[in-house]
């Protein structure tokens, strides 16, 4: 099926809204309040579009593809509509992109920098609010949230957290934590998935604010998590190779295993690879102290002691217990090992936890 | 903690309902009235729990709606309501006196605990404004006397009986038939005036016979947008394996209108007699009337007359013994315009915050708890027994191509009698008028068809006939036919701004041009009226209504664009005269 946006014939498969047709096509239509995980919220009205046949603008985000459709997103009124949505959200709350967290990594301001606004015509009178420092890992500054209502949808039906809601009306909306308790208080298990969504720096992640890193600065490599056995797909950021923060692996929102959800190991707890605690060689007690040793000194320590809790106490006086942070090959020859050599059935493992 | 006597009571609500979560709203109701005026953290989680819905929703559905308190209020809420009816009729003047004769600003509560003074939107009264709710009650047509005759019964903890006049009359004798007949209300006047014959003629007929009727009739829907009810009722989906239902629209939220309220209070078996007849008609299996909160002592006459319908064998399982079933909930509202909206009534109705839906899905095809529903105001339905009791012939009798059958117009502001008038659409706007006992003092602008349609100056009124298509030609629209009479004291930016000031506290705010915009030229237009104003900001306000229009998610965005934006350009030099 075909479709001509902007006077471009575009490919479009039956089922699609004209929002993705123009997106798979490489046709830019600004979308605050849609995401893929979310799907069409109809708020922000920033995805209108006109098209032939129909009359006003039109919501992209929720009109599906017609074969033979003609439509526009550049003509005056769209382009006016543009502006003014862009301006409103401006003025609705306190956005000064320079120290923001966001910065370089918004939606809100990709949207302003492809219409050429700096700044709004008009400025309506707020008094800023605090922000919720409250929760371990998650910052929420209300003065950027746009209202988009993406997180609301993410905690009560993605990952069904039912912590996020709308209270109140009109422009005394907002978003709440329960009944209006701050994050850290709130029943909120700090997943993460309303980050991931939030279009703006509304929501934030405590680590990398913290440390004056932010997102445009940092790399993505796609990984594994290590910590148990569903096996989420990370995106691990890192700025000169160190740590920064961790967010699912962008962009296969319906892929197994994690569907770009993470918990709150995954979410928060990379951190420790970079931790000065870690180790990073083996270490031996000597006489009470832990001294740096090299590999082989270090097995025969462990061999040596193995060896004789086995002839004293019999093999089932040892126990296996191995880790999700290593490989399945790793995992199989530790459990051969313990079974093979040492004789014994105590073999666990922390995803089983 | 709520006790087990609420619980269960709760639970009898659920139990009227095809899923528990509609009894959300009831139950806020309910805790709200028996423990204290007010619904806090504890109660909120018990209420929560009960429903089976989360905290973070539930706190989000009791911060919806204005009438949902978090705190305690003094023992006598009084609730002035100041939109522009109330303006007109010096609703400012009745919130001086009483912060001077209480001590006390609005908003606060007098120090003594029994007195809390708030303001609120229109009450669905505006012929007899200024109107005071004390907590359930409405006290109407409040002069500064009346007030402390209130203050001083109030003081001495007696809610007095205070009589109002209020003016009526009826050319057509349809929907205001038996206004102004004692005991109206009853059942056995009601069938002794030639009540529910329309009932026993329906089901002679097939259900499709009956629609064919009422698209015959041409009737078009009496809410606002005027559309035919036949059609509507053409557009249900078939076979779908679902229930069908029918919600009558009770809202009435649309500043200076109080016509849906003449029918409820004065004439509820017509109304009730038009739901049956109409949910029989689309074989719908239950029925609903969704209205606003502040009519609770209304919808106690609506539960009596059903209860009464009910024994008689009108309403309930196998109707007059024709195998229809067919009952009706009576749902209340809590303070909340867009819930008028018909998907923002469905998603109140299903215990809900007030959101309007993205259409389509219509309601007609996806509605109430996923269903094929029509949504109908109360005096579309009101029409139906008339339509099929005297034929579509009988109807067409009142009005004019395209515009027929009696309307019950409701005339508030700057005229002699204001109240509500039943004429056949097509009247004359200058009959209404004088049927209110003529304008007081000289004409200047008359807003026709509720807030939400364009302002026309005296000139463009006049030779203006009162059908959809007459006031479309002069630039405005019939909407709820709540006629608001400005004559020449009336000051348009300051109504411009009490407007918008309304739509701005009414947002549901889902959508980014109604929520910021309204409260952007909310402040530009306070800015004008105070002075401090410039000749950009009318130039901003216009550039703003010009923007939104079209670009909400629901029409609300264009029911305040249009109306300032009207007010604006044509009274213009009135704004220009305040600004620097
Ligand atoms: C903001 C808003 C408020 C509305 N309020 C009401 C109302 O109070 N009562 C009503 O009957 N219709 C109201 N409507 C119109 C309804 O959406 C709907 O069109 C109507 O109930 C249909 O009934 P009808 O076809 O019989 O007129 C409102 C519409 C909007 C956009
Ligand atoms: S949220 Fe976006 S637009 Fe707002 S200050 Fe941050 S970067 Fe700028
Ligand atoms: S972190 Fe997870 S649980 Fe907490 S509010 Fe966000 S989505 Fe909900
Ligand atoms: S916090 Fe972010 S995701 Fe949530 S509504 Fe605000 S802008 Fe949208
Ligand atoms: S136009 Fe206003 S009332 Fe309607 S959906 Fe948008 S914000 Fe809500
Ligand atoms: S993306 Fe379509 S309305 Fe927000
Ligand atoms: S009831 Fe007073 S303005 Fe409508």
């Amino acid at each position: 099926m075909h479709l001509t946006i902007d006077g471009r014939v575009v490919e479009a498969v039956p089922g699609q809204t004209v929002l993705e047709a123009a997106r798979a096509a490489g046709i830019y239509i600004p979308a605050l309040c849609y995401h893929p995980k979310t799907g069409k919220a109809g708020r922000c009205r920033a995805c209108v579009v006109e098209v032939e046949g129909l009359r006003g603008l039109k919501e992209s985000c929720a009109l599906l593809v017609k074969d033979g459709m003609v439509v526009r997103t550049d003509t005056p009124k769209v382009l006016q509509t543009r502006r003014m949505i862009v301006e409103l959200l401006l003025s609705e709350g306190h956005h000064n992109c320079i120290s923001c967290q966001s910065n370089a990594d918004c939606e809100l301001q990709e949207m302003a920098y492809h219409l050429g606004i700096e700044r709004p015509s008009y400025l309506v009178e707020s008094l800023p609010t605090p922000k919720d420092m409250s929760s371990g890992g998650i910052v929420r500054d209300s003065d950027k949230c746009i209202q988009c209502g993406r997180c609301v949808v993410a905690c009560q039906h993605g990952v069904v957290n039912q912590v996020l809601s709308f209270a109140y009306r009109g422009s005394h909306a907002q978003v709440v934590c329960d009944d209006d308790q701050p994050m850290g208080e709130s029943t909120c298990v700090q997943c993460g998935e309303c980050v991931q969504v939030c279009p703006v720096g509304a929501l934030v992640l405590k680590q990398p604010l913290e440390n004056k890193i932010r997102p445009h600065e940092t790399t993505a490599t796609k990984v594994t998590c290590p910590y148990c056995g569903v096996g989420c797909q990370i995106d691990l950021h890192t700025k000169d190779n160190r740590y920064a923060f961790a967010m699912a692996h962008e962009g296969q929102w319906d892929r197994q295993p994690n569907k770009g959800m993470l918990c709150v190991k995954g979410r928060f707890g990379l951190d420790y690879i970079d931790s000065p605690d870690r180790l990073r060689s083996p270490l031996v007690r000597k006489k009470g102290k832990l001294e740096k040793a090299s590999w082989d000194e270090a097995l025969d320590v462990v061999a040596k002691g193995l060896k004789a809790i086995q002839e004293k106490h019999g093999p089932d006086a040892v126990g296996f217990f191995t880790s999700a942070k290593v490989s399945n090959e790793e995992n199989y020859a530790l459990q051969r090992f313990g079974r093979a050599l040492i004789g014994t059935n105590n073999i666990d493992h922390c995803a089983r936890l | 903690m709520i006790t087990k006597l609420i619980e269960k009571k709760i639970e009898k609500i659920a139990a009227r309902y095809p899923d528990r979560r509609s009894a959300l709203l009831p139950a806020f109701h309910l805790v709200q009235r028996e423990s204290g005026g007010f619904v806090g953290h504890d109660h909120l989680i018990a209420i929560a729990k009960i429903i089976g819905v989360p905290v973070s929703e539930a706190y989000g559905v009791q911060t919806y709606y204005t009438m949902f308190r978090r705190e305690p209020v003094g023992k006598y809420h009084l609730q002035v309501d100041t939109n522009i009816p109330a303006m007109l009729a010096g609703a400012e003047e009745i919130v001086t006196h009483l912060e001077q004769a209480l001590g006390i600003q609005v908003g606060q509560t007098t120090p003594d605990k029994k007195f809390t003074l708030s303001t609120v939107e229109c009450l669905a009264s505006c012929g007899t404004c200024p109107v005071i709710q004390v907590n359930d009650r409405y006290y109407e047509s409040m002069t500064k006397e009346r007030t402390d005759a209130l203050l001083a019964s109030l003081r001495r903890d007696k809610m007095p009986d205070m009589p109002v006049e209020t003016h009526f009359h009826t050319e057509c004798n349809v929907l205001l038939a038996r206004r102004g007949l004692p005991n109206a209300t009853d059942i056995d006047v009601y069938l002794e005036t030639g009540g529910f014959q329309g009932l026993e003629r329906a089901l002679q007929m097939s259900p499709a016979e009956v629609i064919a009727e009422v698209k015959a009739s041409n009737i078009r829907g009496r809410g606002g947008a005027g559309f035919p009810a036949g059609v509507k009722w053409g557009f249900l989906a078939k076979d779908t394996g679902k229930p069908i239902y029918l919600v009558c629209n009770a809202d009435e939220g649309e500043p200076g209108t109080f016509k849906d309220r003449q029918i409820m209070q004065y004439d509820p078996h017509l109304l009730i007699e038009g739901i049956v007849i109409s949910g029989y008609a689309i074989e719908a299996s239950l029925g609903f009337i969704y209205i606003r909160g502040e009519f609770a002592w209304i919808a106690n006459i609506l539960e009596r007359a059903l209860e009464q319908a009910r024994n008689k064998g009108f309403l309930g399982k196998n109707i007059l013994g024709s195998g229809f079933d067919f009952d009706i909930v009576v749902h209340l509202g809590a303070g909340a315009y867009v819930c008028g909206e018909e998907t923002a009534l469905i998603e109140s109705l299903e215990g809900k915050r007030g959101n309007p839906r993205l259409k389509p899905p219509f309601p007609a095809v996806i509605g109430l708890y996923g269903s094929p529903t029509i949504v109908n105001n109360v005096e579309t339905l009101a029409s139906i027994p008339f339509i099929v009791e005297r034929g579509a012939k009988a109807f067409m009798e009142f009005g004019e191509a395209n515009n027929f059958g009696p309307k019950i117009f409701g005339i508030s502001g700057h005229v002699n009698r204001p109240g509500v008038y039943e004429y056949p659409l097509g009247t004359p706007l200058a009959t209404l008028l004088d049927a209110a006992g003529g304008v007081v003092g000289q004409l200047k602008a008359v807003i026709v068809g509720g807030l939400s349609v364009p302002i026309l100056t005296a000139q463009e009124a006049e030779g203006l006939v009162m059908s959809y298509d007459d006031c479309l030609k002069k630039g405005t629209m019939l909407g709820s036919g709540g006629i608001m009479v400005l004559n020449e004291t009336a000051s348009i930016p300051k109504v411009a701004l009490r407007a918008i000031r309304f739509y701005a506290h009414e947002s549901c705010g889902q959508c980014t041009p109604c929520r910021q915009g309204s409260r952007t030229i909310s402040e530009l237009l306070a800015g004008i009226v105070a002075g401090r104003g410039t000749r950009k900001d009318i130039d901003l306000v216009l550039k703003l209504c010009d923007s939104i229009k079209g670009t909400t998610l629901c029409p609300t965005g264009e029911a305040f664009a249009v109306p300032i934006e009207a007010m604006v350009t044509k009274f213009r030099s009135e704004f220009e005269s305040l600004v620097s």
